[in-house]
């Protein structure tokens, strides 16, 4: 709560959520409330099926919460005016379109004028380091490329919120330590603010400048943890281990589950 | 520079050799249409060879085959009209009809595909049209229409539902996640339908047209036969029968077949021209 506080006093929250969400008779999101800082990379983490990804729908404005609403800097989110990004878990690449148009997909919606975007396609695709691979097809690049695709597409657009859904969770330990040093990459190239939904507590430490913890079905916001370390990170430094092990507790404690879960942070 | 630094990161998992790959399908066409060859001549001799056993003026070979051939072509049949006149009336026919029925299809089936309700609560009307053969509008459309109205209607008839249904079933396999992507950068319906569901159906739509060529072909030769006309190649064919020259009736039905298969070959380029981006599964 406390660091609520804090950041409301620093800078004005860029996303503001306060909702509830149910599904006929299935309570998803049970008073759901967080705010996110310009240009903050924050992570939230769950347990699988907590209703994460429809989080991040209700957060592009796709998705009408049942109760309450999502505001991006004080207005109520709408996909049409807001320029909102979204980077999916499952493969999201445009299989007609080469990766170059792939990456253009969002500007294009846009409008956005043919030399800005092609200078904005240019940039892009060399930070994520597929400047050889522009006039492929998605079908004959890897797995790995094509989330790279997916992601160049969401940085293209000068989008106020970047939302990202386990946008590494088919990719193979070696392939998601890199693409998770590559995202951070191209953030700190092109800063954002980024809301990045994952399992991985590991991944969330070592990504997010804090991290929102959800709790099962139906999910409410059970802890928001601090990450004050310098990137890059060291997963092995003593200060991240520590952080990881607070949140670990945190997540353990959900297991059990009887007691009302405490707040952390 | 900062890219330099993620490509090395980064290998690729396959790098196709465009060169090598223009060399080998150049290779794979030559070697296709040398095969081809030496099937078509095999089955030509071994034709030969059979009518010189059977010997029977029911039975040509293909040296009388192309004899009638050069003849219905330079001088016409009995009542002067040539081979060629023949076939563009039945390709105009088929033309025309293929076209209305893909105008009208692709946008109905697209349509029907994306509101599903007005497909669901208008089904027991439209589906059982399906299932009356274009032969079976022959009696009515001789009642109703005269000349390229009457072949225009019952080739529509027959090519209508393989484009319809090709376009209703494939809207259902759009990817929703293809959609998604539009839809969070704010994508307006139009667009989304110009930029997803078209290109994404394409390819259902172009197999649902050769089929529907197909169907059309099948019409039109039933529909000459019927008789009130004195062009195309189903009315030549028929002509001939009645005065049982076994030849002229041969030489119609293989122009037709070849007439056919040369518009499909023109829809198969136009799908390897527009598709490029689709995976080829080999077993």
């Amino acid at each position: 709560m406390s660091d609520t506080v804090r950041v409301a006093t620093q800078t004005r929250p860029k996303v503001q959520v306060d909702i509830s969400h149910r599904y006929g008779a299935l309570v998803v999101h049970q008073e759901v409330r967080f705010a996110v800082r310009e240009n903050e990379f924050l992570c939230i983490c769950g347990p699988s099926g907590c209703g994460k990804t429809t989080l991040l729908d209700v957060l592009a404005g796709i998705l009408k919460p049942s109760n309450g609403q999502v505001l991006i800097d004080g207005r109520p989110v709408d996909p049409k005016r807001d320029s909102i990004s979204f980077v999916f878990q499952e493969p999201s690449t445009l299989p007609w379109l080469n990766v170059r148009d792939n990456v253009a997909t969002g500007l294009r919606i846009k409008k956005v004028e043919a030399a800005e975007a092609r200078r904005r396609v240019d940039e892009i695709i060399e930070i994520v380091g597929l400047r050889d691979y522009e006039s492929y097809f998605p079908h004959q690049i890897s797995g790995g490329m094509k989330q790279r695709v997916a992601i160049a597409r969401a940085f293209a657009i000068d989008a106020d919120v970047i939302l990202m859904d386990e946008p590494f969770v088919s990719l193979d330990q070696p392939t998601r330590e890199r693409m998770q040093r590559e995202v951070l990459h191209t953030w700190e190239h092109r800063r954002r603010t980024v809301v990045f939904v994952t399992h991985n507590l590991e991944e969330a430490v070592f990504l997010g400048d804090r991290v929102v913890v959800l709790s099962a079905k139906p999910a409410r916001i059970i802890a928001t943890i601090d990450v004050p370390l310098q990137r890059p990170r060291n997963p092995l430094s003593p200060e991240f281990t520590a952080i990881r092990a607070r949140c670990v507790e945190i997540m353990q404690s959900l297991h059990v589950e009887t007691e009302t879960p405490r707040r952390a942070g | 520079m900062i890219g330099d630094r993620m490509s090395d990161a980064a290998a690729p998992t396959k790098i196709v050799d465009d060169a090598g790959k223009e060399r080998s399908r150049l290779g794979g066409a030559v070697s296709t249409v040398f095969w081809n060859v030496v099937v078509l001549a095999a089955a030509l001799v071994v034709w030969q060879i059979l009518t010189l056993v059977v010997n029977s003026a029911f039975f040509p070979g293909p040296a009388t085959i192309v004899r009638a051939f050069v003849d219905l072509a330079i001088n016409g049949d009995t009542g002067g009209a040539t081979l060629w006149e023949h076939s563009l009336a039945s390709v105009e026919r088929v033309l025309v009809g293929f076209g209305f029925a893909c105008v009208a299809g692709v946008p109905l089936g697209l349509m029907m595909g994306l509101y599903k309700k007005i497909y669901t609560n208008t089904r027991a009307l439209l589906e059982p049209f399906r299932f009356i053969p274009p032969i079976a509008w022959i009696p009515l459309s001789i009642i109703f229409f005269s000349g390229m109205t009457r072949f225009a209607f019952l080739i529509f008839l027959g090519a209508f539902f393989p484009v319809f249904t090709a376009a209703l079933i494939g809207v259902g396999r759009v990817e929703p996640i293809h959609r998604k992507v539009a839809l969070v950068f704010g994508a307006s319906k139009p667009w989304i339908l110009m930029h997803i569901v078209v290109p994404a159906v394409l390819p259902d739509i172009l197999g649902g047209m050769r089929v529907g060529l197909g169907a059309a072909w099948l019409t039109i030769v039933a529909a000459e036969l019927s008789g009130g006309i004195s062009l195309g190649l189903g009315r030549m064919m028929s002509n001939y029968a009645e005065l049982v020259q076994v030849p002229q009736v041969i030489v119609g039905m293989i122009l037709i077949g070849v007439l056919g298969f040369l518009m499909n070959e023109v829809l198969l380029l136009l799908e390897k021209r527009l598709f490029r981006w689709r995976w080829q599964v080999t077993l």
